[in-house]
């Protein structure tokens, strides 16, 4: 089922959320609504199931304008972020549960909550409570939950953040796996960059109820389209030095270097502001602009060290290097470069060159 | 609390409540005492009244032929003579339903118009001015009228100077001796008990609060009347017996808080335990390897953590004792005298359970009013401790 | 806590003070089978005696069965009126976007602080005009009505707590919001439903000022009334018979003590917090 929000405004009381959101989830496809907490992405996901009502513009199924149709006719499945089982009832009750308000006869059911437990894992649970099923397993049953009415969109609300860390690696595919076996259109919201990137086929990237950019994960990390994106993309996140044209050149004098201009910024005039993005993956000992620090903190993660790199001027930078040589110790001086190729070059209202 | 509603309206009366309050306002004593007294005279009028209501006609012409004119200074006495007749009514039912009819007085008799109460206060034969008369009309009409002369009333009457002092005793010395205080000391003391015996106590120290209230100031008074078990105790030791609980204003009021502070207690206890459990148990630890010994950790650990269920148990428990009046009603009853009257129970007494008879609608809701104002304005208090926003957050389902 | 301290000073303050009501329930169970010499305070012989008010009547006095039956069916209705519009009322209070929640949510509060001495003087008026003074329906009424703003109060609290996602979900689930209320969020709450239920029935079980206002005559009699009546009337202060008869009517009470204390303490305690 494709999904098109058109003009879509939210307001809560004074409060205006979401202000002429446009957005279009295609047939097939798992989108991710990615941003920080309180930019919008729940009250969308919200607006599209139809528990809260719109202000100001429409929502259509596949073409059909649904913006006044009550939730309980929309057949969308939702997991929440708490799983919201019905803890009085099994687990089969629970999958059961949308069909039973159907009123649809007792073989069908048990057919179609057989189908689903098996498309989950999770046909020996379907006698538990559950408070007698762990996170993961809770998690499961609330998607078989979702899927029971062969909806024409699953959407997700923020599914992994109640799980541990290992048990989230575990579902992670385990839900693009279910999707990518239905078939179904899905929206993710998630406030986890790692989330978005390794589940989603697109990722819309939410601040302060607005869309910044709608892209494919690999696209938006290589090509942010503002600063907010680059940094909130990448982990450990990328790091900002200003800059400044000077003769066709550009000179970050807090790292004391100067090239030149590379040809998206040629056409820049003179004594421009610019901010320097550099990605840590991209601050290594090879690369020919050399910028001196000290290295000021060290994790070391097993595969890979991190560093930060204090520069005189106080700014810091960030730098990832694989461990097969022995890690350096804080305090070390080095002098590692950049090359002008990999950097990201914003003017002065962020938005990228 | 079978006389007089005023909710029909529109009718006259006068009662003994009214004469009273018409002598404190300087009413002519020896007239309202003769408005007062009931006497009985075999009168034609009486006669004829009977007659139509179908008392025996040989008991009326026995009466007018030899008896017409004869006084009778009270009820009781006239019945008497009533019964020495050769035809003498037979039940007794019969002599009550013939007597109303020779009653020369106006005292609790009602009058459906203006113009039959001022002819039946002229019958009676009194010198009254014109004035005594309109203010006795205006004093005994029943129906409405709008008038703040209940609050009037309420400011002058010395009585009530009396009933909010006793009310402002009754409720600060309960609230502080029980309802907070006790409260504090069972929660506390429980708290540092074995969880059985903490349950012991607690469960017994709910007893009051469970058992109905007629049974428990029954048991109030098994304990404290003549007859009762404190006298079999001190009898031992040469104490004659007395009603603890009403000899005197002093074992009135003891008796009075304590009942009530028995069952007031418990709500505190409960609050205030299930706060305690709540404060970390770290922060105890804590505080006794810092060498806090178990008064300073009540002191500085564990009061300052429950300082909000005091404070809301103080304001709740000021309300209910403010209004309930259904312990001292059922025990005191605001005796010996009017020692133990609180406000709330005045409003009751006035409204509802008169001792002349005559009951005061009127004054009795105004009394409560007064009660309605203090109730909104501590409601209004709670609002403030019960976060009302939070309450009234909106609905997250839009449909 | 730390055990480093003795308790028994504590326990025997306790004791102490808990003396009153020991001795008051102790000589309650005993008093009623025995008999005792005036100015003892040890029973003298075992006897029935005390209970023949259950085969023969009070002189006086309607039967003690009657009045049983009165005050079950008293306090019975409360709960079904209190229990059924509570649990209804106040989701819509909690769940729904009614017009005037507010003003609703705020009177519900300010009844809930009102006593009942400031209405029932009101209450009185009214019934009288209306034709059910003297009668138990009037009294029902008014007690439930007067229950109800408790009632609504606690049951918001309860349904308060229940996570909107459940909600949510079944909406999802294609359920409409009565089925949503019926077979998700009331099963949530059905502790909260249980423990006002109790309490209810033991508010109106222990009733006395209304009944003995509202409803005083003889075939509309309640226990606490047919109780109070016989200690004013009787000239013999009997105080064997009045415990007996007291016993009795507690009797419900005391059954409901012993097996829910927990959540009659909660309701109690926490009841006004909701």
């Amino acid at each position: 089922m494709e999904i098109v929000l058109e003009n879509f405004t939210k307001r809560f009381g004074e409060l205006t959320v979401i202000e002429n959101m446009n957005l279009k989830i295609n047939e097939g496809e798992m989108m991710a609504l990615l941003g920080p907490s309180g930019c919008g992405k729940s009250t969308t996901l919200f607006a599209i199931c139809g528990i809260q009502k719109l202000n100001g513009g429409s929502v259509y199924f596949d073409g059909q304008d649904v913006t006044l149709m009550p939730t309980q006719q929309r057949n969308i499945g939702v997991v929440f972020q708490s799983f919201a089982l019905y803890p009085h009832m099994t687990v089969f009750q629970n999958i059961a549960f949308p069909l039973t308000v159907r009123k649809e006869d007792k073989l069908t059911i048990k057919k179609n909550v057989g189908e689903m437990a098996e498309l989950v894992h999770i046909e020996e649970l379907l006698e538990r409570r559950p408070e007698q099923l762990s996170g993961g397993q809770q998690q499961r049953v609330a998607l078989a939950r979702a899927l029971i009415r062969k909806p024409g969109a699953l959407l997700m609300d923020e599914p992994l953040a109640n799980l541990d860390a290992k048990l989230r690696l575990e579902m992670r595919s385990e839900i693009r796996r279910v999707q990518l076996e239905t078939g179904i259109s899905a929206v993710l919201v998630t406030h986890d960059q790692v989330e978005a990137m390794s589940m989603s086929d697109r990722i819309a990237i939410m601040k302060d109820g607005k869309i910044l950019q709608v892209a494919s994960p690999d696209e938006m990390y290589q090509r942010p389209e503002n600063d907010f994106i680059a940094g909130f993309l990448g982990n450990p996140p990328i790091a900002f030095l200003d800059g400044i044209i000077s003769a066709g050149n550009v000179k970050i004098s807090s790292g004391n270097i100067e090239f030149p201009c590379p040809e998206n910024i040629e056409k820049l005039p003179d004594g421009s502001h610019i901010s320097v993005g550099i990605r840590p993956e991209f601050y290594q000992p090879g690369n020919p602009y050399k910028i001196s620090g000290t290295v000021s903190f060290v994790e070391i993660q097993g595969r890979e060290n991190l560093y930060d790199i204090r520069l005189k001027d106080g700014s810091l930078l960030r730098s990832i290097q694989s461990a097969n040589v022995s890690p350096l110790s804080s305090g070390t001086e080095v002098d590692w470069g950049v090359n002008p190729e990999q950097l990201f070059f914003f003017d002065n209202s962020g938005k990228r060159l | 609390m079978s006389t007089s509603t005023g909710i029909t309206g529109g009718s006259y009366q006068t009662t003994p409540s009214i004469l009273r309050s018409l002598a404190d306002q300087g009413f002519d004593r020896s007239t309202l005492k003769h408005i007062g007294t009931e006497s009985y005279l075999v009168s034609e009028r009486g006669l004829q009244a009977a007659a139509k209501a179908g008392t025996k006609t040989e008991l009326v012409e026995e009466l007018r032929e030899r008896y017409l004119g004869e006084t009778f200074a009270s009820r009781r006495l006239f019945e008497r003579f009533l019964k020495t007749l050769d035809n003498r009514p037979r039940s007794t039912r019969a002599l009550k339903t013939t007597s109303p009819y020779f009653r020369k007085s106006l005292i609790n008799e009602r009058f459906n118009g203006e113009d039959e109460f001022r002819r039946a206060l002229k019958e009676l034969g009194l010198d009254l001015s014109r004035e005594q008369t309109d203010q006795l009309v205006r004093a005994s009409y029943t129906g409405w009228i709008w008038t703040l002369e209940n609050f009037r009333k309420m400011f002058l009457l010395p009585e009530t100077r009396q009933i909010l002092l006793n009310t402002g005793f009754y409720v600060a010395s309960t609230l502080l001796l029980f309802n907070v205080g006790f409260a504090l000391v069972l929660a506390i003391t429980t708290f540092y008990l074995p969880k059985g015996q903490a349950a012991i106590f607690r469960a017994l120290w709910f007893l009051p609060r469970i058992t109905p209230s007629v049974l428990y100031v029954l048991l109030w008074k098994w304990l404290t009347w003549d007859t009762g078990f404190i006298n079999a105790v001190v009898a031992n030791f040469g104490v004659t017996p007395r009603n603890w609980m009403l000899d005197t204003a002093a074992n009135a009021w003891v008796t009075v808080i304590l009942i009530n502070g028995f069952i007031g207690a418990s709500m505190g206890m409960i609050i205030f335990s299930s706060a305690m459990t709540a404060i970390p148990k770290q922060m105890l630890y804590a505080s006794e390897v810092d060498g806090a010994n178990r008064w300073q950790q009540i002191r500085h650990i564990i009061l300052p953590q429950i300082k909000w269920p005091i404070l809301f148990v103080t304001v709740y428990q000021t309300l209910s004792l403010l209004t309930s009046f259904e312990q001292i009603f059922l025990s005191t009853d605001g005796g010996p005298g009017s020692s133990t009257e609180v406000w709330a129970l005045s409003a009751y007494h006035n409204a509802l359970d008169n001792y002349w008879g005559n009951l005061q609608y009127g004054y009795g809701a105004s009394l409560a009013l007064v009660l309605v104002v203090v109730g909104v304005i501590m409601s209004l208090l709670y609002l403030r401790l019960f976060r009302f926003k939070e309450l009234v957050k909106l609905p997250r389902i839009e449909q | 806590m730390s055990h480093n301290l003795k308790n028994w000073p504590i326990v025997v303050g306790l004791i102490l003070a808990t003396i009153p009501i020991m001795l008051m329930y102790l000589y309650l169970f005993v008093d009623t089978f025995t008999d005792t010499l005036p100015g003892e305070m040890i029973p003298n012989r075992f006897t029935l005696v005390h209970w023949r008010f259950l085969w023969e009547n009070i002189e006086g006095k309607a039967s003690v069965w009657l009045a049983m039956l009165n005050t079950l069916i008293f306090a019975g209705s409360v709960t079904l009126i209190v229990l059924s519009v509570s649990s209804t009322s106040s989701y819509a209070l909690s769940r729904l976007n009614l017009p005037f929640r507010r003003q609703f949510l705020v009177g519900v509060l300010l009844l809930h602080a009102f006593p009942s001495i400031t209405l029932i003087i009101a209450i009185f008026l009214i019934l009288q005009m209306v034709g059910l003074y003297n009668t138990l329906i009037g009294v029902i009424l008014v007690k439930a009505s007067l229950q109800l703003p408790l009632g609504i109060w606690i049951m918001k609290g309860f349904y308060d707590s229940v996570p909107w996602e459940i909600e949510m979900a079944g909406i999802q689930d294609g359920a409409s919001r009565f089925t949503v209320w019926y077979r998700l969020v009331l099963p949530q709450v059905r502790p909260g439903f249980f423990a006002l239920g109790l309490f209810s029935f033991l508010e109106g079980w222990s009733e006395y000022i209304l009944p003995t206002v509202l409803a005083p005559a003889n075939d509309v009699q309640v226990l606490s009334v047919f109780l109070a009546q016989l200690i004013q009337d009787d000239q013999h202060f009997d105080f064997n018979l009045f415990k007996s008869v007291g016993l009795f009517y507690a009797t419900p009470v005391i059954i409901f003590y012993l097996f829910f204390q927990d959540k009659l303490m909660n309701i109690y305690g926490g009841g006004t917090k909701g």
